[in-house]
C-alpha cells in the first residue's frame, strides 16, 4: 500500500494520557442518521467559543474551527482516524459549539448542481 | 448572481492513478496547505476481496491518504484526495467518491497499466474524470491518438499532458476536469 510522505505535518498532540479512542467512549461512527461525509466544513457557533470546561482534543477541535476547516483535516491535525474526528465533531454539534455545513446536494445521482461547478471554475481560472 | 455566497461549500475531487504516478506531487501542487495524511477506515464489501492479506476477516479496514485544500473563494473549499494506487483498495472508494466533482486519473506512459483500475472505477461509476499524462523525465512520446487507444479511452474522455510539479499545469487539468464536469451536466440535462 503507498503511504504518501505526510511532509512534516505533524499532528498535535500534549498532554493526552488516554487513546482518544477512550475519550469518544470507543465510538468511531457518530450518531444515527448524521451523514457527515469528510469533506464536511465545521465552524464555531456564536456562543461555541467557551471552552474551558472541554477536554483537550474536543478544545483543540473548536480552536482549529475558528476557520472553516474540514473534517478531515481536523483528523490529520489531531493525528487521530478521521472516524474519531467524526465523532468529536459530532458531539460538538450536540453541544452546541460547532455547526456544520455539509457537501451540496447532488444532482441525478451524479456531483454538485451546474451553479456550484460553474463557481468552481471560475476560482480556479482566476487563481 | 450566488444566492447563497455566505454559506459555506465543500467540495471534492479524487486524484487516482498507480503507485509512484505521482498523485502526492499533483496535491502538493495544487494545495494551499502542504499534503496532510489521514487514516480512512474504509469499508469492505464482503465479496470481491481476492487478497485475505489485505482485509483479514474483517468488514472495515484502514488506509492512509493523502489531501490538500484550495480555498476557491470566500465560501466555496475544494479537497483534492490522493487515493491508494492499489487495485484491490478500489472497490472501497464509493464513500469518498459519492458527490465528488470528478477524478483526474494520472498515468505514466512508462507503466499505463497501473491506471485501469482508475479508469474502470470511474467509468463504471459514470463519475466524471480526466487522463493525465504525467510527463517523465527519459519518458518516450507518444501522440495523443496512440494514448487513446492503449487507454481504451471514451472518445469524451479529456486527456491532458501535464507536469504534476507544476502548479500552473497541475492547476490546468484540474480547470479541465470541472469544465469536464460541467459539461456532463448540460447533457445529462
Amino acid at each position: 500500500m503507498e503511504y504518501p510522505d505526510p511532509d512534516g505535518a505533524g499532528p498535535v498532540r500534549g498532554g493526552r494520557v488516554v487513546p482518544v479512542y477512550a475519550l469518544t467512549g470507543g465510538r468511531t461512527r457518530s450518531g444515527a442518521g448524521r451523514d457527515m461525509p469528510v469533506e464536511t466544513l465545521v465552524t464555531v457557533t456564536s456562543a461555541g467559543g467557551r471552552t474551558n470546561d472541554l477536554q483537550l482534543e474536543y478544545r483543540t477541535t473548536v480552536e482549529l474551527a475558528a476557520r472553516p476547516i474540514s473534517i478531515v483535516e481536523i483528523g490529520a491535525a489531531l493525528g487521530v482516524p478521521v472516524g474519531v474526528a467524526r465523532v468529536l465533531v459530532s458531539d460538538l454539534v450536540d453541544a452546541g459549539h460547532l455547526a456544520v455545513h455539509l457537501p451540496p446536494q447532488t444532482v441525478g445521482g451524479g456531483g454538485p448542481a451546474p451553479q456550484i461547478l460553474e463557481r468552481l471554475l471560475e476560482g480556479l481560472r482566476a487563481r | 448572481m450566488h444566492a447563497e455566497q455566505d454559506e459555506l461549500i465543500p467540495l471534492k475531487v479524487l486524484i487516482a492513478g498507480g503507485f509512484g504516478v505521482g498523485k502526492t506531487t499533483l496535491v502538493r501542487s495544487l494545495s494551499e496547505i502542504p499534503p496532510l495524511l489521514t487514516e480512512q477506515a474504509m469499508t469492505a464489501a464482503s465479496i470481491g476481496i481476492d487478497d485475505a492479506d489485505a482485509v483479514p476477516d474483517k468488514r472495515t479496514t484502514t488506509v492512509a491518504m493523502d489531501f490538500g485544500r484550495i480555498t476557491v473563494d470566500e465560501s466555496l473549499i475544494l479537497y483534492l484526495f490522493g487515493t491508494p494506487g492499489q487495485s484491490r483498495f478500489w472497490f472501497m472508494w464509493d464513500e469518498l467518491a459519492r458527490g465528488s466533482v470528478g477524478a483526474v486519473v494520472m498515468v505514466d506512459l512508462r507503466r499505463v497499466d497501473d491506471c485501469f483500475p482508475a479508469i474502470d472505477y470511474f467509468e463504471n461509476r459514470r463519475l466524471p474524470f480526466v487522463v493525465g499524462v504525467n510527463r517523465f523525465p527519459g519518458a518516450d512520446d507518444y501522440d495523443e491518438e496512440t494514448v487513446r487507444d492503449a487507454l481504451a479511452l471514451p472518445a469524451d474522455c479529456p486527456l491532458v499532458w501535464m507536469d504534476a510539479r507544476d502548479a500552473e499545469s497541475s492547476s490546468s487539468a484540474l480547470v479541465t476536469l470541472v469544465e469536464h464536469a460541467l459539461a456532463r451536466t448540460a447533457v445529462a440535462g
